[in-house]
């Protein structure tokens, strides 16, 4: 009763929720129960809810076959990698752009910097291949004339997580920066002033006033990619990747991989999928409530929830 | 103290000072220094790419392909006219213009409202409303269930709503909003609620036109989601008719035997980089058009949520 009297009192603010309320419940809440398939051999004809139950096959499937581990480890090791190199170059251009004084400068940079951010990975994608591909990509051209060999870019799984590290910076690291450099000038200008007078030079007031300043933004930030760990890049790396078998390697993570699985002509291929995807939902959940639970105790004001 | 006393005084402290501003100008510059050198270079590194994209589309095929250069060698339009002259690019052009026009009007009026909702102090279950879209970050359906909900469920498969619908709505982009309408100050509303105004026309009328910031900056996330969109396209539409340039374009790249895709019939020699170059500029150009007019409202957007969320 409480409920309809308040849903009565305030109806058109309720109804102006109403598109979003159902729509996520259409497009989140529904699909949420193909995680199920994991439990079931899925038969198209039969459905969803008709497919038969077969227990924990599908998932002992996925856990003793040979590529869980793999995959597993890359998505956390280029996560580990964007997120310690993204927040590094972010926190770099956001501090180096607060010094420049020359407004024209500063905002013809700014922009170049995000730039990227609005760009499709379709286009990065045809400029990796156009730099990196073969003998001819430009970046082997600039190798063979300063006297170095060649290098197979597409044939060598070990330099992408180092190549798609470069190519994450190129794309974010200028976007990222723009959070770090908000927070920034927000800073009062009465604790450098003070600094200056104790004869602080520009680099102590950044190392002992900016960054400490900052830190709470940092540390928040960080847990949150932290808590992502289990998501790969799908956009990045199937982009650039694709179906390039011989890199899979050292690229390929939990969301390709179930792409893959989803598209392989496998009779199972659903279900195996469905595996896949409950093992990185419930991973995902386990690792956004951990962290969630330190951020609360290193800044309660930033928790997520 | 005498007046020579003082005088004593004045001067050493000036002379501290004199140092003290001297000490200040070496470290200034030098930081100054290494801020100018860093931000040009890493900026250039953001560039470079596109201007060697933007050169290379207009080089003559017997220089491309002996690798791209920083300044054009022989010009010409041969990749546009060749790209132009076909159907296909016209195609996927208003393909990508209507998702991107309707889709961002639906996307930004849905969002506004259940943000504004969610911010309202009056509404009782906002934080209930807001954990039910924040349990979809916590807990994504996962790509099988997207899969099937689009293509067997709601039967999607090479129709335009399966490129509408899935971007539809951001929850990232709704609390932003929900954060910028936090700080509006409700008594402005109360007002109004007193005067007996229905609570749709305070929100147009009065909300909308103080939040121009924050809506130009959703309406441009939205817009470049929808604009550089392919995945949804690689799964669901097969169909050519309706496929969008960034899927036309990852057709012409993936594989450059495929440019009979772009059903030209002019037959004039193009090397298939050059075409993929053009097709690039084509598709980056509205973007790169539109871009300074935003750059001032996102920014301020962005900061607004950033800070105050």
């Amino acid at each position: 009763m409480r409920i309809w009297r308040e849903l009565r009192k305030n109806k058109w603010l309720y109804a102006m929720s109403l598109p979003v309320v159902v729509y996520v419940f259409t497009f989140s809440y529904v699909p949420m129960s193909a995680h199920l398939l994991a439990f079931k051999q899925f038969s198209p004809g039969k459905g969803l809810w008709g497919s038969e139950w077969i227990g924990l096959d599908n998932l002992t499937f996925f856990f003793t076959g040979p590529d869980w581990l793999g995959v597993t480890v890359n998505t956390i090791y280029l996560n580990l990698l964007f997120i310690a190199a993204g927040t590094i170059c972010s926190l770099c251009i956001a501090l180096l752009l607060n010094e420049i004084r020359h407004a024209y400068f500063k905002k013809v940079s700014q922009s170049l910097v995000i730039l990227p951010h609005f760009i499709s990975i379709v286009i990065v994608n045809l400029m990796v291949i156009n730099f990196f591909n073969g003998q001819d990509g430009m970046i082997n051209r600039i190798f063979s004339q300063l006297g170095f060999e060649p290098v197979y870019w597409f044939q060598t799984p070990a330099v992408w997580p180092c190549l798609l590290t470069i190519i994450f910076i190129w794309k974010g690291a200028g976007w990222g920066s723009i959070i770090y450099l908000a927070t920034l000038t927000g800073f009062s200008e009465e604790y450098f002033e003070s600094a200056r007078i104790d004869g602080a030079k520009r680099l102590q007031q950044i190392w002992y006033i900016t960054l400490p300043l900052l830190r709470p933004t940092i540390i928040v930030l960080t847990l949150l990619g932290l808590g992502r760990i289990f998501y790969g890049d799908f956009g990045l790396i199937y982009g650039i990747i694709g179906d390039n078998s011989l890199l899979f390697n050292s690229t390929d993570v939990i969301d390709t991989y179930t792409y893959r699985s989803l598209r392989s002509t496998n009779m199972n291929s659903y279900s195996n999928a469905a595996a896949v995807a409950l093992f990185q939902s419930v991973m995902g959940l386990i690792t956004i409530l951990f962290f969630n639970w330190v951020v609360r105790r290193v800044d309660n004001d930033s928790k997520l929830f | 103290m005498t007046a020579n006393q003082t005088k004593l005084t004045n001067l050493a402290s000036r002379s501290k000072q004199i140092k003290l501003a001297k000490q200040r100008d070496t470290s200034q510059l030098a930081v100054s220094l290494v801020a100018y050198v860093f931000i040009g270079a890493f900026a250039l590194f953001c560039f470079i790419p596109f201007w060697l994209v933007y050169i290379g589309s207009f080089t003559a095929e017997s220089q491309i392909v002996q690798g791209f250069r920083m300044l054009p060698t022989k010009f010409t339009l041969d990749a546009y006219r060749f790209l132009l002259q076909g159907s296909q690019v016209y195609q996927s052009g208003f393909v990508s213009v209507f998702i991107t026009v309707v889709g961002t009007a639906g996307a930004v009026l849905i969002t506004s409202m259940f943000a504004y909702v969610v911010a309202h102090p009056k509404v009782k279950y906002r934080y209930v409303l807001s954990f039910y879209i924040y349990f979809t970050m916590l807990f994504p359906p996962g790509l099988v269930g997207y899969y099937l909900l689009i293509s067997n469920w709601l039967g999607l498969r090479d129709s335009l709503l399966a490129l509408l619908l899935p971007l539809l709505f951001s929850a990232f982009n709704s609390f932003l909003m929900t954060s910028y309408f936090r700080t509006l100050p409700f008594e402005l509303n109360e007002a109004a609620t007193v005067d007996g105004a229905h609570e749709l026309y305070i929100f147009y009328r009065i909300i909308w036109p103080v939040s121009m910031p924050v809506i130009a900056t959703i309406a441009l996330f939205y817009a470049l989601s929808y604009w550089n969109d392919w995945f949804n396209a690689l799964m669901f539409i097969d169909d050519p008719h309706i496929q969008p340039l960034q899927m036309m374009l990852r057709r012409i790249v993936s594989n450059s035997q495929n440019l009979d895709y772009l059903n030209t019939n002019v037959n004039i020699p193009v090397s298939a980089t050059g075409v993929q170059l053009s097709a690039v500029v084509i598709t980056i150009g509205p973007i790169i058009f539109l871009y300074p007019f935003l750059q001032r409202y996102f920014i301020k957007g962005i900061t607004i949520g950033a800070v105050k969320g």
